[in-house]
């Protein structure tokens, strides 16, 4: 196992799998940060219940291209432009929960509280890595995912509480997007996997993230009064 | 030191003034919470940048 911690000045010393691999992580990073606006801003802020939720709305959106430049400027100082993907139709985006478009308030709601949690641990992943510039823009990005999270979470606990409508709406949300987070970690036993952790660059397998994932999200689904929806049901990846 | 990707300072810069001015017009909104014109402005300008970013036309941005 890789424990060194690099700085920007060593990449050229460093072994091209390194290299090929961060590139690769901070390519798919960036394209998630600009993915989720591209899925809500649209048709969401023009249709968020208040005016005050169409400017948070406003707001997650700015803090997420926020996020795209700091990953994109750590790629580009390695050499790697990104920038490509400012541009990308969202069909060809890296991860599949991003190809489409949020037409509805509780997808919106949903979408905050689940897969905004799997970004939170997708960037967790890089704590305490080999890349020293990637650890340092960490926690200004990890603190307003948090907020993304407590928001998302919060809209659907409004939706649940006001009455079954709105609870079953909920519900349907979080049928469609539980399988995607799931989805989202990659394969069980992914070679791929196994060396980002073996270059320091990653802490878990997709498997053990994923299971941490289940066992955060699965108590709180069942607090809120929703039912947890089978994990197998309709995944891609295991 | 490794040889950076082209225009990497330049889109930091741009992008960085982008989420400046929404988190102004975002401002804007929240503190005249009791002003729907305040938020409408300010709604209709966050709507603008950000269909500016999302349209993604970077080549524009960095000439």
């Amino acid at each position: 196992m890789f424990t060194d911690k690099i700085e920007l000045k060593d990449i050229d010393k460093m072994d091209p799998e390194y290299r090929e691999l961060l590139g690769h992580v901070l390519t798919i990073q960036a394209d998630c940060e600009i993915g989720g606006p591209h899925l809500y801003v649209e048709k969401m802020l023009p249709a968020a219940p208040t005016k005050l939720d169409q400017l948070i709305i406003a707001r997650t959106a700015a803090e997420e291209v926020d996020h795209f430049r700091k990953v994109a400027r750590v790629a580009g100082d390695i050499g790697v432009d990104v920038s490509f993907v400012l541009s990308q139709p969202n069909e060809k985006r890296f991860v599949e929960t991003f190809r489409g478009v949020i037409t509805t308030w509780e997808d919106n709601a949903v979408f905050g509280f689940l897969i905004d949690r799997v970004g939170r641990y997708q960037l967790e992943e890089f704590y305490d890595c080999s890349y020293l510039p990637l650890q340092r823009i960490l926690p200004d990005i990890v603190t307003e995912e948090l907020g993304h999270i407590e928001y998302g979470y919060n809209k659907t606990l409004e939706l649940i509480k006001s009455g079954d409508q709105g609870k079953e709406k909920a519900q349907k949300a979080v049928d469609f997007w539980y399988v995607r987070a799931l989805d989202m970690f990659g394969r069980s036993g992914s070679k791929r996997s196994e060396r980002y952790r073996y270059w320091g660059l990653k802490r878990r397998t997709n498997e053990q993230a994923r299971q941490d994932y289940i066992n955060e999200v699965n108590p709180i689904l069942t607090k809120m009064g929703l039912k947890v929806p089978d994990p197998n049901k309709g995944r891609r990846y295991h | 030191m490794p040889q950076a990707a082209p225009n990497t300072e330049k889109l930091d810069e741009h992008l960085l003034e982008v989420v400046r001015a929404l988190h102004g017009a975002v401002k804007q909104g929240v503190s005249h919470a009791n002003d729907p014109k305040v938020m409408d402005n300010a709604i209709k300008d966050c709507k603008e940048i950000l269909d500016e970013i999302l349209a993604g036309n970077v080549k524009e941005w960095l000439n």
